[in-house]
Protein backbone atom coordinates (compact mmCIF):
# COMPACT_ATOMS: atom_id res chain seq x y z
CA UNK A 1 0.00 0.00 0.00
CA UNK A 2 1.43 3.99 -0.51
CA UNK A 3 2.69 5.29 2.31
CA UNK A 4 3.14 8.84 3.16
CA UNK A 5 6.60 9.76 4.96
CA UNK A 6 4.70 9.70 8.57
CA UNK A 7 1.40 11.43 9.01
CA UNK A 8 -1.52 11.43 7.78
CA UNK A 9 -3.68 14.31 6.57
CA UNK A 10 -7.54 14.00 7.48
CA UNK A 11 -9.76 12.12 5.20
CA UNK A 12 -6.95 10.72 3.43
CA UNK A 13 -7.41 7.19 2.28
CA UNK A 14 -3.85 5.60 0.96
CA UNK A 15 -5.59 1.99 -0.10
CA UNK A 16 -6.19 2.22 -3.09
CA UNK A 17 -4.12 4.74 -4.83
CA UNK A 18 -2.96 2.80 -7.49
CA UNK A 19 -1.79 5.14 -9.90
CA UNK A 20 1.79 5.58 -10.16
CA UNK A 21 3.71 8.75 -8.86
CA UNK A 22 6.89 9.87 -10.50
CA UNK A 23 8.88 12.81 -9.92
CA UNK A 24 11.00 14.72 -11.38
CA UNK A 25 13.37 16.77 -9.63
CA UNK A 26 16.41 19.42 -10.08
CA UNK A 27 17.52 22.33 -10.17
CA UNK A 28 16.00 25.49 -12.79
CA UNK A 29 17.25 24.97 -16.13
CA UNK A 30 17.84 21.72 -15.74
CA UNK A 31 15.26 20.51 -18.55
CA UNK A 32 12.93 19.39 -16.08
CA UNK A 33 9.59 20.91 -18.08
CA UNK A 34 10.94 19.99 -21.65
CA UNK A 35 11.22 16.38 -20.21
CA UNK A 36 7.53 16.19 -19.06
CA UNK A 37 6.37 17.63 -22.13
CA UNK A 38 8.21 15.31 -24.10
CA UNK A 39 6.88 11.92 -21.72
CA UNK A 40 3.37 12.85 -21.27
CA UNK A 41 2.16 12.42 -24.88
CA UNK A 42 4.52 9.31 -24.57
CA UNK A 43 2.66 7.49 -21.72
CA UNK A 44 -0.68 8.69 -23.53
CA UNK A 45 0.52 6.70 -26.93
CA UNK A 46 1.34 3.88 -24.48
CA UNK A 47 -2.66 4.13 -23.01
CA UNK A 48 -1.90 5.67 -19.53
CA UNK A 49 -4.09 8.87 -18.41
CA UNK A 50 -1.50 11.11 -17.30
CA UNK A 51 -1.43 14.20 -14.63
CA UNK A 52 0.84 16.62 -14.68
CA UNK A 53 1.50 19.21 -12.04
CA UNK A 54 4.36 21.37 -10.82
CA UNK A 55 4.73 24.45 -8.27
CA UNK A 56 2.43 27.44 -8.10
CA UNK A 57 0.25 25.71 -10.29
CA UNK A 58 -3.26 24.99 -7.35
CA UNK A 59 -6.23 26.89 -7.92
CA UNK A 60 -6.00 27.99 -4.07
CA UNK A 61 -2.74 29.45 -3.83
CA UNK A 62 -0.99 29.49 -7.31
CA UNK A 63 -2.34 33.17 -8.19
CA UNK A 64 -1.32 34.42 -4.41
CA UNK A 65 2.16 33.58 -4.70
CA UNK A 66 2.64 34.57 -8.35
CA UNK A 67 1.37 38.04 -6.88
CA UNK A 68 3.46 37.81 -3.47
CA UNK A 69 6.29 37.49 -6.26
CA UNK A 70 6.03 40.79 -7.99
CA UNK A 71 6.59 42.75 -4.78
CA UNK A 72 9.96 43.11 -3.06
CA UNK A 73 8.59 41.81 0.49
CA UNK A 74 7.90 38.34 0.50
CA UNK A 75 9.84 37.07 3.68
CA UNK A 76 11.52 33.20 3.47
CA UNK A 77 9.21 31.88 6.43
CA UNK A 78 5.96 33.26 4.44
CA UNK A 79 7.38 32.33 0.79
CA UNK A 80 7.90 28.45 2.24
CA UNK A 81 4.96 28.37 4.11
CA UNK A 82 3.05 29.80 0.65
CA UNK A 83 4.38 27.02 -1.16
CA UNK A 84 3.84 23.96 1.01
CA UNK A 85 -0.45 25.55 0.89
CA UNK A 86 -0.02 25.75 -2.92
CA UNK A 87 1.93 22.14 -2.67
CA UNK A 88 -0.81 20.50 -0.56
CA UNK A 89 -3.76 21.87 -1.93
CA UNK A 90 -2.18 20.23 -5.43
CA UNK A 91 -1.96 16.96 -3.02
CA UNK A 92 -5.37 16.87 -2.01
CA UNK A 93 -7.40 18.34 -5.33
CA UNK A 94 -5.41 16.93 -8.37
CA UNK A 95 -2.49 13.98 -7.32
CA UNK A 96 -4.74 12.10 -4.58
CA UNK A 97 -7.64 11.99 -6.61
CA UNK A 98 -6.19 10.79 -10.25
CA UNK A 99 -3.81 8.33 -8.45
CA UNK A 100 -7.06 6.95 -7.31
CA UNK A 101 -8.31 6.72 -10.76
CA UNK A 102 -5.39 5.00 -12.08
CA UNK A 103 -3.47 8.10 -13.83
CA UNK A 104 0.25 8.22 -13.71
CA UNK A 105 0.96 11.66 -12.36
CA UNK A 106 3.90 13.46 -13.37
CA UNK A 107 5.26 16.44 -11.31
CA UNK A 108 7.67 18.38 -12.00
CA UNK A 109 9.53 18.99 -8.57
CA UNK A 110 8.03 17.92 -5.77
CA UNK A 111 9.01 18.41 -1.61
CA UNK A 112 12.11 18.24 -2.29
CA UNK A 113 12.76 21.18 -4.34
CA UNK A 114 10.36 22.82 -1.75
CA UNK A 115 12.76 21.53 1.22
CA UNK A 116 16.01 22.73 -0.19
CA UNK A 117 14.27 26.42 -1.27
CA UNK A 118 13.19 26.14 2.31
CA UNK A 119 16.46 25.47 4.21
CA UNK A 120 18.70 27.33 1.52
CA UNK A 121 16.68 30.24 2.76
CA UNK A 122 17.76 29.66 6.71
CA UNK A 123 14.91 27.14 7.51
CA UNK A 124 15.22 24.23 10.29
CA UNK A 125 16.01 21.09 8.41
CA UNK A 126 13.53 18.85 10.72
CA UNK A 127 10.59 21.51 10.68
CA UNK A 128 10.26 21.66 7.07
CA UNK A 129 10.60 17.92 6.72
CA UNK A 130 8.20 17.30 9.16
CA UNK A 131 5.85 19.85 7.96
CA UNK A 132 6.03 17.78 4.42
CA UNK A 133 5.33 14.67 6.47
CA UNK A 134 2.10 14.23 5.14
CA UNK A 135 3.27 13.98 1.91
CA UNK A 136 2.88 10.69 -0.44
CA UNK A 137 6.27 8.57 -1.18
CA UNK A 138 6.10 8.50 -4.98
CA UNK A 139 7.04 5.58 -7.46
CA UNK A 140 10.42 7.20 -8.78
CA UNK A 141 12.46 10.03 -8.33
CA UNK A 142 14.46 11.05 -11.51
CA UNK A 143 16.86 13.90 -10.54
CA UNK A 144 18.33 15.59 -13.46
CA UNK A 145 21.28 16.73 -11.97
CA UNK A 146 23.15 19.45 -14.32
CA UNK A 147 26.30 21.62 -12.85
CA UNK A 148 26.60 25.30 -12.86
CA UNK A 149 29.22 25.47 -15.81
CA UNK A 150 26.84 23.65 -17.94
CA UNK A 151 23.57 25.41 -16.50
CA UNK A 152 25.26 28.63 -17.54
CA UNK A 153 25.11 28.78 -21.26
CA UNK A 154 21.30 27.76 -20.83
CA UNK A 155 20.55 30.73 -19.01
CA UNK A 156 22.84 33.05 -21.32
CA UNK A 157 21.23 31.84 -24.46
CA UNK A 158 17.78 31.28 -23.56
CA UNK A 159 16.80 31.37 -19.78
CA UNK A 160 18.04 35.00 -19.13
CA UNK A 161 18.84 35.80 -15.22
CA UNK A 162 15.75 35.72 -13.17
CA UNK A 163 15.51 37.53 -9.57
CA UNK A 164 13.91 34.67 -7.83
CA UNK A 165 16.26 31.57 -10.09
CA UNK A 166 19.22 34.10 -8.76
CA UNK A 167 18.35 33.39 -4.87
CA UNK A 168 18.61 37.75 -5.59
CA UNK A 169 16.31 37.57 -2.30
CA UNK A 170 19.05 35.11 -0.43
CA UNK A 171 22.25 36.55 -1.95
CA UNK A 172 21.41 40.07 -2.82
CA UNK A 173 24.51 41.45 -4.69
CA UNK A 174 25.58 43.98 -7.14
CA UNK A 175 24.27 41.67 -9.91
CA UNK A 176 22.53 38.51 -10.70
CA UNK A 177 25.68 36.42 -11.87
CA UNK A 178 27.21 36.21 -8.84
CA UNK A 179 23.86 35.72 -6.96
CA UNK A 180 22.82 33.35 -9.32
CA UNK A 181 26.46 31.35 -8.73
CA UNK A 182 25.90 31.13 -4.98
CA UNK A 183 22.45 30.57 -4.97
CA UNK A 184 22.54 27.35 -7.59
CA UNK A 185 25.78 26.20 -5.88
CA UNK A 186 23.35 26.15 -2.49
CA UNK A 187 20.99 24.30 -3.93
CA UNK A 188 23.01 21.73 -5.98
CA UNK A 189 24.83 21.14 -2.80
CA UNK A 190 21.45 20.53 -1.06
CA UNK A 191 19.63 18.62 -3.42
CA UNK A 192 22.87 16.36 -3.23
CA UNK A 193 22.30 15.89 0.30
CA UNK A 194 18.50 15.00 -0.25
CA UNK A 195 19.35 12.55 -2.60
CA UNK A 196 21.17 10.25 -0.28
CA UNK A 197 18.52 10.52 2.24
CA UNK A 198 15.57 10.05 0.06
CA UNK A 199 17.24 7.82 -2.65
CA UNK A 200 16.47 9.60 -5.84
CA UNK A 201 18.02 8.22 -9.23
CA UNK A 202 20.40 10.64 -10.31
CA UNK A 203 20.43 11.39 -14.35
CA UNK A 204 22.91 13.45 -16.05
CA UNK A 205 20.95 15.78 -17.21
CA UNK A 206 23.90 17.85 -19.22
CA UNK A 207 23.10 15.01 -21.76
CA UNK A 208 21.22 15.85 -24.78
CA UNK A 209 17.36 16.12 -24.38
CA UNK A 210 16.36 13.00 -26.72
CA UNK A 211 19.29 10.59 -25.05
CA UNK A 212 18.24 12.14 -21.47
CA UNK A 213 14.50 11.23 -22.54
CA UNK A 214 15.42 7.42 -24.17
CA UNK A 215 17.02 7.07 -20.63
CA UNK A 216 13.97 8.00 -18.64
CA UNK A 217 11.32 6.61 -20.68
CA UNK A 218 13.39 2.71 -20.22
CA UNK A 219 13.13 3.75 -16.65
CA UNK A 220 9.62 4.63 -16.26
CA UNK A 221 8.92 1.50 -18.19
CA UNK A 222 10.85 -0.92 -15.62
CA UNK A 223 7.89 0.42 -12.94
CA UNK A 224 5.02 0.41 -15.01
CA UNK A 225 2.99 -2.79 -15.81
CA UNK A 226 2.30 -3.42 -19.43
CA UNK A 227 -0.89 -1.69 -21.37
CA UNK A 228 -3.59 -3.31 -23.46
CA UNK A 229 -3.16 -0.25 -25.74
CA UNK A 230 0.72 -1.43 -25.84
CA UNK A 231 -0.05 -4.87 -27.75
CA UNK A 232 -2.46 -3.52 -30.30
CA UNK A 233 -1.42 -2.28 -33.40
CA UNK A 234 -2.58 1.31 -34.03
CA UNK A 235 -2.22 3.17 -37.22
CA UNK A 236 -4.98 5.89 -37.22
CA UNK A 237 -5.57 8.70 -34.93
CA UNK A 238 -9.17 7.74 -34.12
CA UNK A 239 -7.99 3.99 -33.00
CA UNK A 240 -5.20 5.38 -30.54
CA UNK A 241 -8.08 7.73 -29.18
CA UNK A 242 -10.57 4.56 -29.01
CA UNK A 243 -7.93 2.60 -27.41
CA UNK A 244 -6.93 5.42 -25.09
CA UNK A 245 -10.52 5.99 -23.36
CA UNK A 246 -10.95 2.25 -22.70
CA UNK A 247 -8.00 2.13 -20.70
CA UNK A 248 -8.78 4.82 -18.84
CA UNK A 249 -12.49 3.46 -18.12
CA UNK A 250 -11.15 0.23 -17.37
CA UNK A 251 -9.13 1.73 -14.69
CA UNK A 252 -12.16 3.80 -13.08
CA UNK A 253 -14.99 1.46 -13.67
CA UNK A 254 -12.86 -2.07 -13.81
CA UNK A 255 -16.28 -4.12 -12.63
CA UNK A 256 -18.79 -2.24 -14.91
CA UNK A 257 -16.35 -1.60 -18.34
CA UNK A 258 -16.45 -3.59 -21.07
CA UNK A 259 -14.68 -1.51 -23.15
CA UNK A 260 -17.65 -0.98 -25.76
CA UNK A 261 -18.71 2.67 -24.11
CA UNK A 262 -19.19 5.62 -26.36
CA UNK A 263 -15.83 7.95 -26.68
CA UNK A 264 -17.99 10.79 -25.74
CA UNK A 265 -19.82 8.90 -22.64
CA UNK A 266 -16.17 8.05 -22.09
CA UNK A 267 -14.64 11.08 -21.58
CA UNK A 268 -17.89 12.43 -19.65
CA UNK A 269 -17.44 9.62 -17.21
CA UNK A 270 -14.19 9.78 -16.74
CA UNK A 271 -14.14 13.32 -15.57
CA UNK A 272 -17.36 13.13 -13.17
CA UNK A 273 -15.42 10.29 -11.78
CA UNK A 274 -12.91 12.94 -10.57
CA UNK A 275 -14.78 15.64 -9.62
CA UNK A 276 -16.85 13.10 -7.00
CA UNK A 277 -13.24 12.17 -5.56
CA UNK A 278 -12.28 15.17 -5.24
CA UNK A 279 -15.78 16.21 -3.03
CA UNK A 280 -15.29 13.39 -1.12
CA UNK A 281 -11.79 14.59 -0.45
CA UNK A 282 -12.64 17.88 1.65
CA UNK A 283 -14.23 20.25 -0.60
CA UNK A 284 -17.81 21.66 -0.14
CA UNK A 285 -20.40 20.18 -1.82
CA UNK B 1 25.40 35.54 6.20
CA UNK B 2 28.45 34.24 6.76
CA UNK B 3 30.59 32.91 4.18
CA UNK B 4 31.90 30.04 5.40
CA UNK B 5 32.87 27.68 2.27
CA UNK B 6 34.69 28.33 -1.38
CA UNK B 7 34.30 25.39 -4.09
CA UNK B 8 35.25 25.26 -7.42
CA UNK B 9 33.08 24.17 -10.46
CA UNK B 10 34.88 24.48 -13.69
CA UNK B 11 35.94 27.54 -14.32
CA UNK B 12 34.23 29.31 -11.45
CA UNK B 13 34.88 29.77 -7.88
CA UNK B 14 31.44 29.47 -5.63
CA UNK B 15 31.14 30.85 -2.56
CA UNK B 16 28.47 29.65 -0.50
CA UNK B 17 27.45 29.28 3.29
CA UNK B 18 27.85 25.69 4.59
CA UNK B 19 25.88 25.87 7.60
CA UNK B 20 21.60 27.82 7.09
CA UNK B 21 21.78 30.76 8.54
CA UNK B 22 20.19 30.65 11.97
CA UNK B 23 16.82 28.91 11.46
CA UNK B 24 14.16 31.33 12.29
CA UNK B 25 12.57 27.97 14.20
CA UNK B 26 14.86 27.41 16.77
CA UNK B 27 15.08 31.47 16.86
CA UNK B 28 12.11 33.19 17.15
CA UNK B 29 10.18 31.45 19.82
CA UNK B 30 13.20 31.43 22.49
CA UNK B 31 14.40 34.84 21.89
CA UNK B 32 14.25 37.73 24.40
CA UNK B 33 13.20 40.77 23.18
CA UNK B 34 13.33 44.38 24.27
CA UNK B 35 9.33 44.54 23.02
CA UNK B 36 6.35 43.05 24.85
CA UNK B 37 3.80 40.42 23.87
CA UNK B 38 0.25 40.57 24.64
CA UNK B 39 -2.51 38.49 23.23
CA UNK B 40 -5.84 37.73 23.36
CA UNK B 41 -7.56 34.25 22.49
CA UNK B 42 -10.91 32.74 23.40
CA UNK B 43 -14.50 31.60 20.90
CA UNK B 44 -16.15 34.17 19.26
CA UNK B 45 -18.14 36.10 21.60
CA UNK B 46 -15.99 35.70 24.79
CA UNK B 47 -15.81 39.44 24.38
CA UNK B 48 -12.13 39.56 23.92
CA UNK B 49 -11.53 42.18 20.80
CA UNK B 50 -13.76 44.58 23.60
CA UNK B 51 -10.59 43.59 26.11
CA UNK B 52 -7.84 44.38 23.51
CA UNK B 53 -9.17 47.13 21.98
CA UNK B 54 -9.55 48.64 26.07
CA UNK B 55 -6.05 47.80 26.70
CA UNK B 56 -4.78 49.61 23.74
CA UNK B 57 -6.45 52.43 24.67
CA UNK B 58 -5.10 52.53 27.76
CA UNK B 59 -1.09 51.76 27.28
CA UNK B 60 -1.43 54.36 24.71
CA UNK B 61 -2.68 56.92 26.79
CA UNK B 62 0.33 55.51 29.17
CA UNK B 63 2.61 56.84 26.01
CA UNK B 64 3.77 53.28 25.22
CA UNK B 65 4.38 52.23 21.69
CA UNK B 66 1.53 50.05 20.90
CA UNK B 67 0.86 47.87 17.59
CA UNK B 68 -2.16 45.83 17.04
CA UNK B 69 -2.02 42.64 14.89
CA UNK B 70 -4.89 40.92 13.87
CA UNK B 71 -5.01 37.03 12.87
CA UNK B 72 -5.86 36.71 9.20
CA UNK B 73 -4.62 40.16 8.08
CA UNK B 74 -1.53 39.99 5.97
CA UNK B 75 -1.54 42.10 2.67
CA UNK B 76 0.21 39.47 1.21
CA UNK B 77 -1.81 36.14 2.14
CA UNK B 78 -5.15 37.34 3.02
CA UNK B 79 -6.56 37.50 -0.72
CA UNK B 80 -5.66 33.75 -1.17
CA UNK B 81 -7.46 32.85 2.12
CA UNK B 82 -10.66 34.92 1.20
CA UNK B 83 -10.57 33.37 -2.09
CA UNK B 84 -10.38 29.86 -0.78
CA UNK B 85 -13.25 30.94 1.85
CA UNK B 86 -15.65 31.91 -1.13
CA UNK B 87 -14.96 29.47 -3.25
CA UNK B 88 -14.82 26.95 -0.46
CA UNK B 89 -11.67 25.21 -1.83
CA UNK B 90 -10.09 24.63 2.04
CA UNK B 91 -9.64 21.49 3.54
CA UNK B 92 -8.47 21.38 6.79
CA UNK B 93 -4.69 20.96 5.66
CA UNK B 94 -4.83 23.89 3.48
CA UNK B 95 -7.17 25.89 6.23
CA UNK B 96 -4.35 25.39 8.59
CA UNK B 97 -1.58 26.02 6.27
CA UNK B 98 -2.69 29.10 4.44
CA UNK B 99 -3.40 30.79 8.13
CA UNK B 100 0.09 29.51 9.08
CA UNK B 101 0.93 31.07 5.86
CA UNK B 102 -0.06 34.81 6.99
CA UNK B 103 0.52 34.48 10.42
CA UNK B 104 4.36 33.94 8.92
CA UNK B 105 4.43 37.15 7.11
CA UNK B 106 2.80 39.42 10.31
CA UNK B 107 5.69 37.25 12.34
CA UNK B 108 8.59 38.30 9.85
CA UNK B 109 7.31 41.56 8.57
CA UNK B 110 5.71 43.05 11.58
CA UNK B 111 5.23 41.17 14.50
CA UNK B 112 9.31 40.33 15.60
CA UNK B 113 10.83 43.48 14.39
CA UNK B 114 9.02 45.82 16.53
CA UNK B 115 9.38 43.41 19.18
CA UNK B 116 13.12 43.84 18.68
CA UNK B 117 12.66 47.45 18.14
CA UNK B 118 10.49 47.43 21.78
CA UNK B 119 7.48 47.59 21.10
CA UNK B 120 4.27 46.75 22.60
CA UNK B 121 2.74 44.38 20.22
CA UNK B 122 -1.13 43.36 20.59
CA UNK B 123 -2.59 40.35 18.93
CA UNK B 124 -6.09 39.81 18.71
CA UNK B 125 -5.66 35.81 18.77
CA UNK B 126 -2.39 33.49 17.61
CA UNK B 127 -1.14 30.96 17.54
CA UNK B 128 -3.34 29.07 20.41
CA UNK B 129 -6.66 30.05 17.92
CA UNK B 130 -4.69 28.12 15.01
CA UNK B 131 -4.20 24.71 17.59
CA UNK B 132 -7.89 24.73 18.51
CA UNK B 133 -9.57 24.97 15.45
CA UNK B 134 -6.94 22.81 13.21
CA UNK B 135 -7.31 19.98 15.89
CA UNK B 136 -10.44 20.83 15.95
CA UNK B 137 -10.63 20.05 12.48
CA UNK B 138 -9.33 17.13 12.63
CA UNK B 139 -5.49 17.86 11.70
CA UNK B 140 -2.74 16.26 13.57
CA UNK B 141 -2.05 18.16 17.19
CA UNK B 142 1.77 17.63 16.78
CA UNK B 143 1.70 18.39 13.33
CA UNK B 144 -0.05 21.73 14.21
CA UNK B 145 2.39 22.86 16.84
CA UNK B 146 5.29 21.75 14.57
CA UNK B 147 4.23 24.17 11.80
CA UNK B 148 3.93 27.16 14.20
CA UNK B 149 7.54 26.29 15.67
CA UNK B 150 8.57 29.54 14.88
CA UNK B 151 6.46 32.03 16.65
CA UNK B 152 7.29 34.29 19.62
CA UNK B 153 6.32 33.27 22.96
CA UNK B 154 4.01 36.43 23.99
CA UNK B 155 4.82 37.84 27.30
CA UNK B 156 0.97 37.36 28.09
CA UNK B 157 -1.57 34.95 26.96
CA UNK B 158 -4.90 36.04 27.95
CA UNK B 159 -7.40 33.06 27.78
CA UNK B 160 -10.87 34.33 27.77
CA UNK B 161 -13.05 31.72 29.39
CA UNK B 162 -17.09 31.78 28.87
CA UNK B 163 -19.61 28.81 28.38
CA UNK B 164 -20.66 28.09 25.21
CA UNK B 165 -24.35 29.64 25.70
CA UNK B 166 -23.45 32.74 27.16
CA UNK B 167 -21.19 33.02 23.86
CA UNK B 168 -23.73 32.02 21.40
CA UNK B 169 -26.45 34.41 22.84
CA UNK B 170 -24.07 37.22 22.48
CA UNK B 171 -23.28 36.42 18.86
CA UNK B 172 -26.32 35.13 17.59
CA UNK B 173 -28.35 38.34 17.97
CA UNK B 174 -25.27 40.62 16.89
CA UNK B 175 -24.89 38.83 13.46
CA UNK B 176 -26.92 37.45 10.19
CA UNK B 177 -25.93 34.24 9.64
CA UNK B 178 -22.64 32.04 9.97
CA UNK B 179 -20.43 31.99 7.48
CA UNK B 180 -19.87 28.51 6.16
CA UNK B 181 -15.89 27.65 7.72
CA UNK B 182 -16.36 30.22 10.49
CA UNK B 183 -19.70 27.44 11.57
CA UNK B 184 -17.30 24.24 10.94
CA UNK B 185 -20.43 23.86 8.24
CA UNK B 186 -17.14 22.38 6.40
CA UNK B 187 -16.82 19.42 8.56
CA UNK B 188 -20.09 18.24 7.88
CA UNK B 189 -21.68 17.75 11.59
CA UNK B 190 -24.86 18.83 10.74
CA UNK B 191 -26.22 20.46 7.99
CA UNK B 192 -28.00 23.30 9.83
CA UNK B 193 -25.55 26.36 10.44
CA UNK B 194 -26.50 27.16 14.28
CA UNK B 195 -26.47 23.53 14.82
CA UNK B 196 -22.76 23.01 13.58
CA UNK B 197 -21.86 26.61 15.12
CA UNK B 198 -22.54 25.34 18.31
CA UNK B 199 -20.59 21.80 17.67
CA UNK B 200 -17.83 23.28 16.13
CA UNK B 201 -17.17 26.26 19.31
CA UNK B 202 -17.91 23.38 21.88
CA UNK B 203 -14.76 21.15 20.00
CA UNK B 204 -13.13 24.26 19.98
CA UNK B 205 -13.51 24.73 24.10
CA UNK B 206 -12.57 21.36 24.72
CA UNK B 207 -8.91 22.34 23.27
CA UNK B 208 -8.56 25.32 24.65
CA UNK B 209 -9.04 24.06 27.83
CA UNK B 210 -6.31 21.23 27.64
CA UNK B 211 -4.28 24.41 26.03
CA UNK B 212 -4.57 26.47 29.34
CA UNK B 213 -1.69 24.27 31.29
CA UNK B 214 -0.04 23.17 28.26
CA UNK B 215 0.80 27.05 27.21
CA UNK B 216 0.35 28.49 30.69
CA UNK B 217 -2.36 30.90 29.44
CA UNK B 218 -3.74 33.16 31.79
CA UNK B 219 -7.57 32.97 32.42
CA UNK B 220 -10.09 35.56 32.63
CA UNK B 221 -13.70 34.80 33.56
CA UNK B 222 -15.36 36.62 30.65
CA UNK B 223 -18.70 36.62 32.04
CA UNK B 224 -17.48 39.03 34.74
CA UNK B 225 -18.30 42.88 33.85
CA UNK B 226 -16.20 44.17 31.25
CA UNK B 227 -14.86 46.70 33.21
CA UNK B 228 -14.14 44.48 36.20
CA UNK B 229 -12.11 42.11 33.14
CA UNK B 230 -10.19 45.18 32.36
CA UNK B 231 -9.08 45.54 35.40
CA UNK B 232 -7.52 42.44 35.82
CA UNK B 233 -5.76 42.59 32.10
CA UNK B 234 -4.96 46.17 32.98
CA UNK B 235 -2.77 44.98 36.45
CA UNK B 236 -1.51 41.75 35.10
CA UNK B 237 0.15 43.72 31.89
CA UNK B 238 1.48 46.66 34.14
CA UNK B 239 3.11 44.55 36.16
CA UNK B 240 4.91 43.07 32.92
CA UNK B 241 5.63 46.57 31.59
CA UNK B 242 8.50 47.59 34.22
CA UNK B 243 11.70 48.27 32.40
CA UNK B 244 9.87 48.19 28.93
CA UNK B 245 12.12 50.37 26.71
CA UNK B 246 9.30 52.45 24.71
Amino acid sequence: MRQTYGKLLPGMRLSDLSGKLIVIEGTDGAGLTTQINLLKPWLEELGHAVLDTGMTRSRLAGEGIRRAKEGNNLGHLTQSLFYATDFIDRLENEIVPALRAGFIVLTDRYIYSLMARAIIRGMDSSWIRSIYSVALKPDAVYYLRIGIDQLLPRVVFSRRFDYWESGMDVYPGHDMYDSFCKYQAALLAEFDNLSKEYKFETVDASADEDVLCDHLKKRILGILEPTPAQTLVSDTHSELFETFTKRVLGNLFPATSNGEVPAANAMELSSSALITHAGSNGRGA
Amino acid sequence: MEITSSIHIGPFEIFYPLKPAVSPVQHYGKGNYPGRLFIVEGIDGSGKSTQLSLLHKWLESKGYGVVFSEWNSSPLVKDTTRLGKKKKLLTPATFSLIHSTDFADRTERSILPLLKAGAVVLCDRYIYTAFARDVARGMDREWVRGLYGFAVKPTVAFYFRVPLETAIGRVVGARDGFKFYEAGLDLGLTADPEDSFRMFQGRIIEEYEKMIPEFGLTTIDATLPVEAQQGQVRQIVQSHLENAKI
